[in-house]
Parts: structure tokens; sequence; C-alpha cells
């Protein structure tokens, strides 16, 4: 079970959310009841599949929503009908939002602008904070000449410069490709550790919430099910629907248990298990030939596919009526065909079990 | 919520202008006409009390003498000639859309201005030009004494020949315009399968480009033969008595006659053919469209 | 027929197109120049028609008429109709689409009863509360009647063609309401601005229909002038009058031109799908 001290944020708080609620139209409560805390200088993630409103949990921190009922704080002041441009809070959104009528370096300045900052000191800052982003070389371009990459840079920099006290991330990096997406995650995690700002991010990709987050949520139908670091919740998840999301795919049912084990389709497994209904085997866990004997229980499985993946395989497996996933790295041991039958072994330890 | 009322009252600053003319200088105008209808003619052409349908009964052609059949004509007239103007215009624009949508990009622009330029001046210098060409003894009105299509001395104008060339020029852009949207957003590939697939070129034609650009031509249709029936300028300036449409008939009882009942007869009778024209087009459009929304 | 013949044929065709396009308007401008009042022979260049154009008080009057009444509507129009495109974008999620029938109302009411109307319901205002006599007062309001609609739907269509999440960025970037509509929306909007104040212009000078029914004795215009001397037979400067407004047409066609070509800022390209 997730530790209740990581439910919370080791510092004071930059967020406090209270019993929040937000509906729409045709009665769908987008964000229901919602509790969390938000501590300075943390990086957190909402996580979650779409339509579970993390997004319009984002939309009600950045004012351009207001909740229907609960309190949000930030930064110790109260926002209750405090809209957006009164809000020291700063967003990138999903698809940048780059003012098309305004150059890079007037898109960068806009905010600042808007607050009456006067033109040099504008100026200087744009130049500082465009060496940081690494856009300098931009700032005289039109928006529709930047790419994807660069969009996503100049709209970084369009709200970091403003020095709010709470950045907000909408699935920024949602349209970029793989290779850019894995650098722009490390550079952002970085930026944000150099700045010591508070970010929210919102995303659906759970390795990029992993990679990034101190602290993150896991949201369903509105509501949060589960708070904590990223290893707490792949670990030890606090419901099925989160270790699906997390990427586990091996859920073995546990039909009764007694002191020294439990009873599952796959047999009986000897060993102190948690008291979930269901054990989460993750595919690394799993022993395969010769390793199985060293865990204390040990089953025969047939080899359905065989994916392999360069530095480990995947093997497929049928057993008991279930299929599992098990991964192993690749270290020249010998390798299976399908439709071969193997052992399996599972260890009690590092073995969670989850409840629906 | 306080933010909900403020925002109504931008709604309300920012559209009422707008509605406040539309619905005081043409609803109520035009409900003013509609009503007119139901008028007595007075005695200096000025509508009174007593509310009758005589202007109804007058129009469909009943009068001292009798039942004559003159307004029934105009109106088919007015049908029939819109529609035979949109055909025309149809048999010109096609080959002409389809041309300018297969030349290079940046010579596109300048070809459909130069198409949509000549319907920027105005629609009774338009009529002028037609006047010019069809007036007695010029080049073309010789040239159609030539062939036997006119007598000497008379020109091609005032006639219903003329009528349709002005409404066949007064429009073509309409139809170019939607037809060339259309063939640019052709999808290629359905040709290409099509060709693929054994087609002849005619084939080709009927099974994959003509079902594409039916959109842009039912849109075409409506653009043109709506205001084609409406209109009054060109047959004014060009037609006869034997090429007057509705629109005359109407504005003749307002200009001339003074029979201002009559005329708003006339009104009601010409919105609601064209309500049944849109409503027609917009049914045919929605079939031979599948479940493209053709218009509005 | 081959690809080969088919493309000379389409070619050939689009040039007999231009010709039947441009040939009513070319005759006018060339007998314009004409010695006699002709249109079957030519019989020397002159100046005559221009020269008593100019020297015509009536004609000078109906020219200032019809550009006064062509700025003013489109002025009016573009404020009014600009309103209430953005109105309509801003709202769109409220139950506005029987606000959307009346702004089609206009556009698809035949001209003639459309003027018909004005005109009766002006007379009937006049003599009752001695406002709204006909003249260009009356003329401005129904031009931009129908002017409005087209203006509206342009700028909507703008609007449409944003990424709504700009709206919310200018919000997020500190800018006040009004900030918003100096600094946001009004450049981004300033391409559809102009362009729906060239169609007003356009849809203003072609109109004639209009015009002549909501006019006043004092309030002629170009073709209300032309339109009256065709009709009492007296065509002298006629194609002169017509000549100087195809001019301006052509004109305005070539600034459009321009305006098309500037390498403008109204790229759309910063759209992407959001959730």
């Amino acid at each position: 079970m997730a530790d209740p001290a990581v439910g919370s944020p080791r510092t004071e708080s930059a967020i406090r959310v209270d019993a929040t609620s937000k509906s729409f139209e045709r009665g769908v409560r987008a964000v229901d009841a919602v509790d969390l805390e938000v501590g300075a200088g943390e990086f957190f993630t909402l996580l979650g599949p779409s339509g579970c409103g993390k997004t319009t949990l984002l939309r009600l921190l950045a004012g351009l929503e207001q909740p229907d009922s609960g309190r949000i704080t930030i930064g110790g002041q109260v926002m209750d009908g405090v809209p957006p441009h009164r809000r020291s809070v700063n967003t990138v959104f999903q698809s940048y939002a780059l003012f098309p009528h305004r150059n890079v370096r007037r898109n960068i300045g806009f905010g600042l602008e808007m607050r009456g900052i006067d033109a040099g000191e504008i100026d200087e800052r744009t130049q500082r904070m465009a060496e940081l982003i690494g856009i300098d070389g931009l700032l005289d371009r039109e928006v529709a000449q930047l790419s994807g990459g660069q969009r996503q840079r100049v709209a970084l920099a369009r709200a970091l410069i403003n020095e709010p006290d709470v950045l907000l991330l909408d699935e920024p990096l949602s349209a970029l490709d793989a290779d850019l997406r894995g650098r722009l995650q490390l550079e952002l995690k970085r930026l944000q550790r150099r700045l010591g700002m508070t970010f929210v991010f919102v995303t659906h990709d759970q390795e990029e919430a992993m990679v990034m987050s101190d602290r993150m949520a896991v949201l369903d139908a509105g509501r949060i099910v589960q708070v904590g670091t990223p290893d707490a919740i792949y670990e030890a998840p606090a419901a099925l629907f989160v270790a699906r999301f997390m990427g586990h795919q091996n859920f073995v049912p546990i039909h009764a248990r007694d002191a020294t084990g439990v009873e599952t389709p796959l047999g009986r497994l000897e060993g102190a298990f948690g008291a979930g209904d269901h054990l989460l085997l993750r595919p690394e866990t799993i022993r395969l030939d010769d390793e199985a004997q060293t865990v204390p229980n040990c089953f025969e499985a047939t080899v359905e596919e065989r994916l392999y993946r360069g530095e480990t395989t995947e093997y497929r497996l049928a057993c008991g009526g279930l299929r599992l996933l098990a991964s192993r790295a690749n270290r020249g041991q010998p390798e299976h065909r399908v439709g071969e039958t193997i052992r399996v072994g599972v260890s009690p330890h590092g073995t969670a079990t989850v409840s629906d | 919520m306080s933010g909900l009322r403020r925002d109504t009252r931008y709604l309300l600053a920012t559209t009422a202008p707008g509605v406040f003319f539309i619905v005081v200088f043409l609803v109520l105008p035009s409900a003013y006409l509609v009503a007119m209808a139901f008028l007595s003619n007075g005695p200096y052409g000025l509508p009174t009390a007593p509310l009758t349908l005589d202007a109804f009964r007058e129009l469909a052609g009943f009068g001292f003498l009798g039942w004559s059949p003159g307004n029934l004509y105009t109106l088919i007239r007015s049908v029939w000639q819109s529609l035979l103007a949109t055909a025309i215009v149809i048999v010109i624009a096609y080959p002409a859309a389809y041309y300018i949508s297969r030349q290079p990009v940046r010579w596109r622009a300048v070809m459909l201005l130069a198409v949509v330029v000549p319907s920027w001046t105005n629609q009774v210098i338009r009529s002028v030009g037609w006047m010019n060409i069809f007036a007695p003894d010029t080049v073309v009105s010789d040239l159609a004494v030539r062939v036997g299509l006119t007598e000497p001395q008379m020109g091609l104008f005032p006639s219903q020949f003329a009528v349709i060339v002005g409404l066949v020029y007064n429009f073509l852009p309409f139809m170019v315009l939607p037809l060339y949207a259309a063939f640019e957003r052709l999808d290629t590939e359905q040709v290409e399968a099509a060709r693929d697939l054994f087609a002849s070129p005619v084939a080709v034609f009927r099974h994959a480009v003509f079902p594409q650009t039916l959109p842009g031509l039912m849109a075409g249709t409506v653009l043109v033969a709506i205001p084609a029936f409406g209109m009054y300028v060109v047959t004014e300036l060009l037609g006869g008595g034997k090429a007057t449409m509705i629109g005359n008939l109407v504005a003749r009882q307002f200009v001339q006659a003074s029979n201002w009942p009559l005329g708003a007869a006339g009104a009601i009778i010409m919105i609601v053919v064209t309500l049944i024209g849109l409503k027609v087009l917009r049914d045919l459009g929605r079939r031979v469209g599948g479940d493209r929304e053709v218009l509005l | 027929m081959t690809g080969r013949s088919l493309a000379l044929a389409l070619r050939g065709f689009w040039y007999l197109l231009l010709v039947f396009l441009y040939a009513p308007l070319a005759v006018v401008v060339f007998y314009s120049f004409n010695a006699i009042n002709s249109s079957a022979r030519f019989a020397g260049f002159s100046l005559t028609w221009y020269e008593q154009l100019f020297s015509n008080d009536a004609i000078i009057g109906a020219l200032l008429n019809t550009v006064a009444l062509a700025l003013t509507s489109s002025l009016i129009a573009i404020v009014i109709g600009g309103m209430l495109g953005y109105g309509f974008y801003r709202y769109r999620l409220r139950r506005l689409s029987w606000l959307i029938w009346l702004i089609y109302l206009p556009m698809v009411m035949p001209d003639i009863i459309f003027g018909i109307a004005e005109m009766i319901f002006f007379i009937a205002i006049d003599e009752r509360l001695g406002i709204l006599g006909p003249g260009l007062g009356t003329m401005i309001i129904a031009h931009v009647t129908f002017q409005v609609p087209f203006v509206a739907l342009l700028v909507n269509a703008r609007l449409l063609a944003l990424d709504p999440q700009l709206f919310e960025a200018s919000q997020d970037l500190y800018a006040s309401p009004w900030q918003r509509a100096r600094f946001f929306l009004l450049p981004v909007l300033s391409p559809a601005i102009v362009s729906s104040f060239l169609l007003a212009l356009t849809l203003s000078i072609d109109d004639f229909v209009i015009s002549f029914f909501t006019a006043g004795p004092e309030s002629t215009t170009l073709p209300i002038y032309i339109w009256s001397a065709i009709k009492k037979g007296v065509t002298p400067e006629v194609n002169a009058i017509a000549t100087l407004m195809i001019g301006s047409v052509f004109f305005m066609a070539l600034i459009s031109l321009v305006v098309q070509r500037r390498p403008s800022a109204s790229s759309t390209t910063n759209r992407s799908a959001s959730s």
C-alpha cells in the first residue's frame, strides 16, 4: 500500500485544491471533489487517460474555468473568481498557441508587455530567457517558420519569462516525435530543477510521467485515485486501474489465502503476499528455466509468442488458463521457441497485490 | 454566478447592433410589405383599410374582363429563364473551373480574380455593356442579321436572348468559384484508382470526378438560380415585354402602376417561390451529396 | 480526344471566356472615347463625353454620393458586422442558431423585395414621425443592412480558423479584456477586416436595386443617374461615367491582388488538435 507520507508534499504548498468540483453542461463531472496539495518547487504530474479530468483540473488552476464548488489556493492566495490575467500562473498550451501575428521575440514578451513593463527591460529579459532555453537565434523568426520543437521552446519561454508562482504544462510534448520528445523531457526536468519553480504537468503517458515527476497524481473519471512518487505508484498501485494504467499486464486472481500462501489459477503459491485480491507479477520478476528453481514457487508454462527486443526478450506464456508476460535480460541464455514448455518461477519478494 | 451575467452583457453588446439593423431594417419592413398584400388598393394607389384577398385574386389574373394568364406566364417565365440561365452557366463554368484548377498555383488566384472582377462593376453598367454590343448595326448585330437571327436595323435587344445573355454574364462567377473549390479539393487518388481499375476516360469522369464536384455544383446552382429568379435590372434594360420576370411585375406596382397591395402580393409569391427553390435545391443537394452537407 | 488536344481545347475555351467576360466592359470603355454618340461606328478619338461629364454638376453630385455611400456604409458595416461575427464566435456554444437565419435572410432575400420593403417602410416612418425621409441616410441604412451579414460571416470564419487556445493564451499572459481586444483580436483579425471592408465596398458599388428604391431626389448615385438617363433615352455620357466606375473597380481589384500577395501573418499552421 501507498505510504501516506508520500501523499503530501515535503515542503510548504504552492497549490492547495480543496473539495473542488466542476461539471459541464451534459452533467459530466469532469472534476469530482478533488483534494490536492503541490509543494513549492515540485515537479508534479497529473496522469490519466483522456477524459479523466486532468486537463480540466489544470484549467481550473489557470483560471480558464471556474469551479462549481470547492476552493483553490495558489501561493497562499484564494483564487475564488480571480480571472486568468490576474493569477501568477502561466500555461504552456498543448497546441503552443503562439500568436500568429507576432514574431518569436514579441510572443515571448507578450506577458511582460501586458503588465506594463518597459520596453528596455522586456528586451533584456527576452534575450536572457531565449539564451536559457536555447532559442536566441530564433528571436526574429515568424512563428510560421518554426519547427514543432522550436515552437514548444518558444511557448515555454513565453510562459517562464513571467516568473510565475506555478507553471502549468498541458501535454506540451504530445505533438512531437519520440526522439525529440525524449530529449525535451530531460531538458524540461533539468530546467525545472535549475529554476526551482513549481511545475504542474499533464500527460497521458505513464513513462513520461515517471521519468519527469517528483510526485504524481493518477486520475480516473474526475477523481484522484492515487498520489505519490513514481516508484511508489508503480510498485504499489492502489487500484487495478492504476496498475493497468502504469503498464502492468500480469494480474493473477487470488481465490483463497491462508497463513502460508495463496490459491491461484497458476496453482498454490507459497509466501507472504499482500492483502489485495490480485497478484501483480512484474514481467522482469518472473524467472525462467534454471533460475525458476531458485524461487519458492515453480510451475510450467507454454511459450505462445517470443518478441526479441534487443536488451530483453519478452515471452508471452500460457499457464493455468492465464496469459503472462515475462521479460528477461539477454545474457546469452538458451532461447525458447513458440510451443515449447518451460519452467517459470514466482517469488513473493517484490510481488505486490492490488484490489479493484 | 456573476461571470455569467457579465457574459450576457458582452453577448448583447456585440450582437445587438447587427441584430438591430437586420430586424428593424429588414424583418420589420418585410413584415409590413407582407401585411400590405391583405389590404385594399385605395384611390391614390395607396393601401387602405378593409382586409381582403383582392390583391391575390388580381395577381392570379382575375380582373374586370375575366381571367387572363399574363401574370401566371410571367411567373412561369421567371422560373424558366432562371433555370435556362443556370444550365448555360453550368456548361460554361464547369470546364472553366476545371481549367483554372489545373494551372500553376500562382496563376490560379489571378485567373479567379479575372473571372470575378467584371461582377464587381455595377449591374447597370454590365447591362449597358451588352446594350452597346447588341445595339443595331454593331459587329455582333450585323453577324446576327447575316445568319438570320434578327432583322436589319433591329439590334439584338430588347429580347429574351439578350436577357439570358445578361443573366449568364451576371451570375457566371458564382458558379465558377464553388466549382473551382470542388476541383481544387478533388481527391486525385480516386481518379487514379478508377484508372487502375480499367475505367475509360468517360467512366473515370462519371464515377470518380463528377460525384466529387457535385457539392460545388449544387452550391453554385443555389447562388445562380435563386438570385436570377429575382432579377430586375437585366430584364428591365435588356428585355422587352416578352422577357419580363416577376421582379419587374412587382416593381411596376410600386413605381408606375401604384397598386401597392398587388405588388406586395407578388412579393409574397416571390418569397414563397424562392424558399421553395432553396428547399428543393437543399434536399437535392443532400441526396446527391450523401452525408455531406452541401449548403447552409 | 487525346489529353493534349483536350488541354488545347480548354485553353481556347478559356480565352473565349475572357472575351465574353471583358467584351461588354471593353466596349463601354472604347465607345466612351468615341467622337459621336454611337456604339456602332467609331468616328475618331475624343474626350467630348468626359468634358461634358465633368462640367455636369448633377453627375459630379452623383459621383460624390456614390463614394460617400460606399465609404460610410462600409465603415459602419465593418464595425457592426465585425462585432456580430465576434459575438457569434465567442458565444457559439449558446443556442444561437436562430440568429444564423437572421444573418442569412438579407443574403437570400431578392434585391427587389429588399429594396421595396425598405422603401415603403421608410415612407411610412417618415409620414408618421418625420424621420428617415428618403435620402443618403436611408440608403446608408439599407446598404449597412445587406453588408453586415457578409462582414459577420467573414470575421466569424477567420475566428473559427484560429486555434481556440490563442484566446486562452492571451488571458493567461495577463492581458485584460481591453488589452485582449487591442493586442490580440484586432491584429489577428486585421486581414479579415480589410477583406470584409473591400467586400462591403464592392457590394455597395455593385448595388443598384436597393439604392434605387431607398434613394431620395437629392441622393442620386452614378448607377441611378445612368439608369434614369437610359430610361429617358438620353445617353451621351453614360459610357464615360461607366468607364470611370469600371476604372475604379479595376483599381480595387489591383489592391486586393496586392493584399492577397502580401506575405500575410494569417497562418493557421499554429493550429493543432486539442483534447
